[in-house]
């Protein structure tokens, strides 16, 4: 009798050691994958996306369509590549990769929400600014003072005046007017991990959501897995991906339009309970 | 001088000693067919694509620019020429702008636009006079060939298709949006232009 009785209590802590490292890391395998593709966007920033002769789009954004609501077609983005591609819009010369996919996986438990990003890292880049970071991706997640995030994603904090755009001023960083964004990168040198916010300006460090990430790459692609305070579950929160591919810094990064993630919540990723 | 008009008159009255009233009147009829086709022949010329390129300031600028539009060239090989967009089709209007295109022979005579610098200098008067005049005939010249009625918007791609259900509602005119869908768009076009 007694031997079944410490059985059952070994078992039982068995089970309960066991179920924690269940809540710490998702099980992937069954976590569902939503596609999303990056891009070069170019020199459009905010003050060139609401401008309508500019971006005829403009018409339907007053009418609160989303960026995804026009751009997102049979599971690629419409663009004109060929104009974002052109002088006008990239005085530099475009990357020789424009588009790629990325692929979003989210899970959360009580505490932590977890985003694990798969992706192949293209090379070809237009502009090489950091010399030490072959590859770099970035997460912002906007908060609800930021106007027009679910239509926007992050764009709110890109503008013309700065550093890297044309008419940017070097010392000025993204920024968005109202609000803030939480910002978790993982950067390849090191496998440094930033956890940051862009407000007034973006910064690199203090922020509250006590990231982490893990990366690692398999052949070509590139798999990192962030791991962030749980923002509450019945959120949706609107956010957008980076990649700093082939040593790109400043605006030649490849960029997700916005969409939302949904923690218990709707949205275009559904974060999975665990 | 008395007998003159007196002659004038009695010419008016009894034309000919000659020839019938009914044949004058055929003759008269005839020939006022032979040369209104002649003047509208003329008027026809004036309106191809050979004539417009003629001038240089044409040929070498926003012809070029056309070349490598949907309107140019496209999937179903249905080309839209300059007088299709610029030149109204039924007749009074017709008229109306070719006497007003008097203007332009004045222009092309003291060289207003002639070198491409001077022509870019220009470029953004000539394109907001031109968008004037179609925002004031809603389209009329788009409407030749397209309109919301015979539109599938179900058959178009997304943007399009979104894009037009808001004009739609919204009843805009056709040159609302589609600024710059034959020829390169202006450097400092106005916030009104956006409306």
């Amino acid at each position: 009798m007694s031997k079944s009785i410490v059985s059952t209590a070994v078992a039982g802590a068995l089970l309960v050691l066991g179920s924690h490292a269940a809540i710490a890391a998702p099980d992937w395998g069954k976590v569902p994958k939503r596609d999303v593709n990056v891009f070069h966007a170019g020199v459009t920033p905010v003050e060139w996306m609401t401008k309508k002769s500019d971006h005829s789009g403009t018409s339907g954004m007053r009418k609160g369509e989303t960026c995804i609501g026009c751009h997102e077609e049979k599971g690629t983005l419409n663009f004109n590549f060929k104009r974002l591609a052109d002088k006008e819009l990239e005085p530099k010369g475009a990357p020789k990769t424009m588009i790629f996919p990325v692929s979003v996986q989210a899970a959360y438990d009580a505490a932590n929400l977890y985003v694990r990003l798969t992706f192949k890292a293209p090379g070809g880049g237009a502009d090489k600014g950091d010399k030490d970071n072959e590859v770099k991706a970035t997460l912002l997640f906007a908060d609800a003072k930021v106007p027009q995030a679910n239509q926007f994603g992050c764009w709110q904090s890109c503008h013309g005046d700065a550093r890297t755009m044309p008419a940017g001023n070097d010392k000025k960083t993204k920024y968005v007017a109202t609000g803030s964004y939480e910002l978790v990168q993982w950067a390849s040198k090191g496998n440094k991990v930033s956890d940051g916010s862009v407000g007034s300006e973006r910064k690199m460090s203090g922020g509250a959501t006590g990231a982490k990430a893990e990366a690692s790459k398999s052949g070509d692609t590139y798999t990192v897995t962030f791991t962030r305070k749980n923002p509450g579950e019945g959120k949706a929160v609107p956010f957008g991906v980076a990649i700093h591919a082939d040593h790109a810094s400043g605006r030649f990064h490849h960029v997700s339009l916005g969409y939302m993630l949904g923690i218990g919540a709707d949205g275009e990723v559904k974060a999975v309970k665990q | 001088m008395n007998a003159e008009k007196n002659g004038l008159l009695a010419m008016l009255r009894k034309p000919s000693a000659k020839y019938s009233l009914l044949s004058l009147l055929v003759v008269g009829f005839f020939s006022g067919i032979f040369f209104w086709g002649g003047f509208n022949t003329a008027m026809e010329a004036t309106n191809t694509l050979e004539f417009c390129i003629g001038c240089h300031e044409m040929r070498d600028n926003v012809y070029v620019e056309y070349k490598k539009t949907i309107h140019y060239s496209n999937r179903t090989g249905v080309r839209a020429i300059c007088s299709d967009c610029h030149v109204p089709k039924d007749w009074t209007h017709k008229m109306i702008r070719k006497i007003q295109a008097s203007k332009e022979v004045w222009g092309k005579i003291t060289g207003v636009i002639d070198t491409p610098e001077k022509f870019e200098a220009h470029r953004l008067q000539m394109a907001e006079s031109e968008w004037a005049r179609m925002k004031a005939n809603d389209s009329r010249e788009c409407r030749n060939c397209h309109s919301f009625d015979s539109m599938d918007v179900e058959k178009q791609k997304l943007r399009g298709s979104k894009m037009h259900k808001i004009g739609i509602a919204e009843k805009k005119t056709c040159i609302d949006c589609h600024k710059g869908i034959a020829h390169s768009k202006p450097k400092g076009m106005k916030e009104e232009d956006d409306e």
